[in-house]
C-alpha cells in the first residue's frame, strides 16, 4: 500500500512523481510503433521483429514526409 | 440534402473536425481517390497510393492473425502519425500531428466514415452563449435522450 505523504514537501515530491510518470507515459506513447484494430476496437501491437513492420513504417514514413514537403 | 457528406468532402470534414490533421484522403473499394483536404491532384493521388499500399502491407503483416482483418490502423513515427479507418466501400486514411491523441482521431476517422455510409451526421456542440442563450439551452435539451417508462 503506498504510504501517506505528509507535509509540504512531501506533497510537492508526490506532484513532481506524478508529472515525472505522466511525461514517461506520453514519451512512451510517442515511441515508433505499429498498433491494428479490429472492428471491435480492439488493439494489437505489430511486433518491431513481426514480418511486414518495416514495410509498414515505411509506408507511413513516406506519407508523413509527403505532408511535411507541402507544408 | 445540404449537410449530406459526400465523399469529396469528407478528407476536409475530418480536417475539421480534428485539428491535429495535417492531411487526408479518402479512397474508395478499388483503392482510388476519392477525395482530399489537400487542393493538389497529383499531390493527394500520391498520399492515396501510399494510404492504399499501407493497408496492403497491414493486411500483409497480420495475414497469419487468428483475428479479423484489421478496421483501423495506428502508426507512430518521428515527427508525427499516420491513421487509417476502413470500411467495406471506403479507406479513410489521416496524416496527423505528433502529439495528436489517438483514441480520438481513431474516433474521429470512424465516425466520418459512418456518415459517409448514411449514419447520422456528426454534430459539432454549439455553446450556450453562441447560440442565443435560452433558445440554445431548448436545443441542447432536445438533444437528450428520453427514457421510455412503463415498460414493466
Amino acid at each position: 500500500m503506498k504510504e501517506k505523504r505528509k507535509g509540504p514537501l512531501s506533497r510537492a515530491a508526490g506532484l513532481a512523481e506524478g508529472m515525472a510518470a505522466t511525461v514517461r507515459r506520453m514519451q512512451r506513447e510517442r515511441e515508433p510503433r505499429v498498433l491494428v484494430y479490429d472492428p471491435a476496437g480492439y488493439a494489437r501491437l505489430v511486433q518491431p521483429e513481426a514480418r511486414g513492420h518495416d514495410h509498414i513504417m515505411d509506408v507511413a514514413e513516406r506519407m508523413l514526409a509527403l505532408v511535411a514537403g507541402r507544408e | 440534402m445540404a449537410d449530406t457528406l459526400t465523399p469529396g468532402r469528407a478528407a476536409e470534414r475530418l480536417r475539421g473536425l480534428s485539428a491535429d490533421v495535417r492531411a487526408a484522403v479518402l479512397l474508395d473499394a478499388a483503392g482510388s481517390l476519392a477525395g482530399a483536404s489537400d487542393d493538389d491532384h497529383d499531390h493527394a493521388q500520391e498520399l492515396a497510393e501510399l494510404a492504399r499500399r499501407l493497408f496492403e502491407e497491414v493486411d500483409r503483416a497480420t495475414r497469419d492473425w487468428d483475428t479479423e482483418p484489421p478496421e483501423q490502423v495506428e502508426v507512430q513515427i518521428p515527427g508525427g502519425a499516420v491513421f487509417a479507418s476502413r470500411t467495406p466501400r471506403w479507406t479513410l486514411a489521416a496524416v496527423a500531428k505528433r502529439n495528436a491523441l489517438s483514441s480520438l482521431l481513431l474516433y474521429d476517422l470512424r465516425a466520418v466514415l459512418g456518415e459517409l455510409e448514411g449514419g447520422p451526421p456528426i454534430r459539432r456542440s454549439v455553446s450556450v452563449a453562441g447560440a442565443g442563450g435560452t433558445a440554445g439551452e431548448e436545443h441542447a435539451a432536445e438533444d437528450l435522450p428520453m427514457p421510455e417508462l412503463g415498460g414493466q
